[in-house]
């Protein structure tokens, strides 16, 4: 296995709700390396979505250790935290999430924003992760002037600006057709392909096929972590 | 992010907001519109009052038919006076026993000066004055003399003139002994004032002063026929009798009644000052409590639309923490968000407080000619400040509860 990425011993996570506690995560151990394809999957309850905000560095677990590239994780603040995500990870959204008043190009520029990054050079390389999804010709364009497809692919973008090491995508598909799923889905083999690490999470069969390797989760902990023997050719 | 895209964005959120917006600006635009206008205002009159009182000397008692400066008067009643005329104010200072020091005046702004082919602005003021002018004022003769009696009394063509009246018709050259026109009418020039300098931006050497007698022949209508008396107590000890008797001889001159009130304005030096300045503090706190009253108000006007905006957005603020945004940011962005909602209120607060306090100026201009507006920078840059306090303040909470947003409960609020 490549250099690891993701390294994850005996997470556990536990929230209170009133007196009641709740585990969603138990003893959740696993290693991610530089350049796999993984899909996330698990019926809701299975603490899919917990692992996922885990993983994007959204939120910190119970007990257990996470190391990103070698980071400690498990114990930053939230600036830290903060610092991580606009390094590291680009997230895409089931419901896109850009910003409804900038953009496309200003949608890309935001991360790169954060970073501190001079405006210039911000533009150079939004312009950049814009022709890479195809959009070269929307860049003026507002989300409420892009299909649900484009929009999706200008978040990807935005994903992309960074150079994080990973791109985690949250039912990526969720909000489109089932033709413009596909066209997606293409992107992110391409941009695997490209050498990037993508995290799918979904329960859609159909998506999680697209991926090299598919952990299924439930009741907080990993059922099966297997290859996928569907997957399309590298 | 710069602040530019912070404020473009603050501009956007106010354009998609308008209702709200305005309203909120509206608060703040009423407590910026009366703190400037009610200073603005009161600086005017007051540089009026200074100007007026350069001129009248120490232990000086004026006599006027009406107030230059007063609040709350009755113009109705005021217009029915009757003209302090020349031959009453000679009669007046014929019968006055308590001092000798009397001046007859009268004065008559925005006159144009000329000198050959050169000629001043039609700004001056001409005063006419007798001989006993420069004793009882505080003015004094740079250069030449003033006049003598002989001259008041039998119309002389002389005049004494102020050194801006120099400078626009004889440039670096001397003035004495030159002849300048005033309508039509040529004059010697005898004397040059002593320069005096500005008060409060008014210039106080641009005028020109001829014999009161040659001033009633040609220079005075109807309306501003009535003259001034100056009249100087011999010292501190003795100007409480002096404005006694000068009391008395006006009523007996004027035909006032015992149980009749004055007929004509009669004030010290002192009197005036602190007429004007009890009127003017009182009004300058009402106005800065309302105005500032107004402004907190706003301030929390200002606190609930960011909290508003802050709930509106959660997602957008979800979106930008998962980006990388940190928390300085958020605050950042949303203060200055905050700010320039409240410099955009203030702006049109002292747009309109100016505006009208030059408005106010230009009217009462018309019965206090020598009124010259006088911007009010110390306000405006308070005013700025102010809103800029108050954006921060009331931004601040709304700012870090933006900025300590979980991100997975923003993201996934609907």
């Amino acid at each position: 296995m490549s250099q690891p990425i993701i390294e994850i011993a005996n997470l556990v996570k536990r929230y209170e709700m009133g007196d009641e506690e709740v585990f969603a995560l138990q003893g959740v151990t696993l290693t991610i390396g530089r350049n796999e394809y993984v899909a996330l999957m698990g019926p809701s309850g299975s603490g899919k979505s917990t692992l996922m905000n885990m993983l994007g560095c959204l939120d910190t677990p119970t007990s257990g250790s996470y190391l990103f590239t070698g980071e400690n994780v498990s114990d930053m603040d939230d600036d830290d935290l903060a610092e991580i995500r606009n390094r590291e990870i680009g997230f895409v959204f089931q419901t896109f999430n850009l910003l409804p008043r900038a953009t496309a190009l200003q949608n890309v520029e935001l991360p790169l924003v954060y970073a501190g990054m001079a405006k210039d050079q911000r533009m150079q390389r939004a312009t950049e992760a814009l022709k890479r999804v195809g959009l070269a010709d929307r860049m003026d364009h507002k989300p409420n002037e892009l299909s649900g497809g484009q929009r999706q692919r200008v978040a990807i973008a935005r994903a992309l600006v960074t150079s994080p090491s990973i791109i985690l995508a949250d039912e990526p598909t969720g909000n489109l057709d089932s033709k413009t799923g596909q066209d997606i889905m293409r992107l992110f083999g391409e941009l695997w392909r490209g050498g990037n690490t993508v995290i799918l999470v979904t329960h859609e069969e159909d998506v999680a096929r697209h991926a090299r390797r598919i952990i299924r989760l439930r009741d907080g902990r990993i059922e099966s972590d297997e290859v996928n023997p569907h997957a399309p050719l590298a | 992010m710069n602040a530019l895209e912070s404020i473009s964005i603050a501009i956007d959120a106010v354009r998609s907001q308008k209702l709200r917006s305005s309203l909120t600006l509206l608060s703040i635009g009423i407590g910026v519109f009366a703190i400037i206008a009610s200073t603005s205002i009161m600086n005017t009159l007051q540089q009026a009052v200074n100007g007026q009182l350069a001129d009248l000397g120490e232990n000086s008692i004026l006599i006027q038919r009406t107030p230059t400066i007063n609040f709350g008067t009755n113009w109705a009643k005021m217009r029915k006076r009757k003209n302090i005329t020349y031959a009453q104010a000679q009669q007046f200072r014929d019968r006055m026993t308590t001092t000798q020091l009397i001046s007859i005046s009268n004065e008559s702004p925005a006159y144009t000066i000329k000198a050959g082919l050169e000629s001043t602005n039609p700004d001056v003021s001409l005063i006419g004055i007798d001989d006993q002018y420069f004793a009882v004022n505080a003015i004094a003769i740079g250069e030449g003399r003033s006049f003598i009696e002989s001259e008041v009394i039998l119309n002389r063509r002389a005049a004494v003139i102020g050194t801006d009246v120099v400078k626009a018709l004889f440039g670096q050259g001397s003035a004495l002994g030159k002849t300048i026109t005033i309508k039509n009418q040529e004059f010697d020039v005898i004397g040059i004032l002593e320069s005096r300098g500005g008060v409060l931006g008014q210039s106080q050497d641009n005028r020109v002063l001829i014999p009161i007698t040659v001033f009633n022949r040609y220079y005075t209508s109807e309306w501003d026929a009535s003259v001034d008396i100056s009249v100087k107590a011999e010292s501190k000890l003795t100007l409480e009798s002096t404005f006694d008797e000068a009391v008395g001889v006006m009523r007996a001159l004027r035909s006032v009644k015992p149980w009749d009130e004055n007929n004509f304005e009669i004030d010290t030096n002192d009197a005036i000052t602190g007429q004007f300045s009890g009127f003017s503090s009182a009004l300058l706190i009402v106005a800065w409590i309302s105005g500032l009253g107004a402004l907190v108000a706003a301030g929390i006007g200002i606190m609930n639309m960011m909290l508003v905006s802050v709930r509106e957005r959660t997602r957008e603020i979800g979106v930008r923490k998962a980006l990388g945004a940190r928390k300085r940011w958020i605050v950042r962005q949303f203060l200055i968000e905050s700010i320039t909602l409240c410099q955009l209120g203030g702006l049109t607060g002292m747009i309109g407080g100016l505006g009208s306090s030059w408005a106010v100026t230009e009217i009462l201009r018309g019965t206090m000619p020598s009124l010259s507006y006088v911007m009010p920078w110390g306000t405006v840059v308070f005013s700025i400040v102010i809103c800029t306090v108050i954006g921060i303040g009331f931004g601040l909470y709304p700012a870090w509860r933006a900025a300590t947003l979980d991100p997975i409960e923003a993201l996934r609020y609907e």
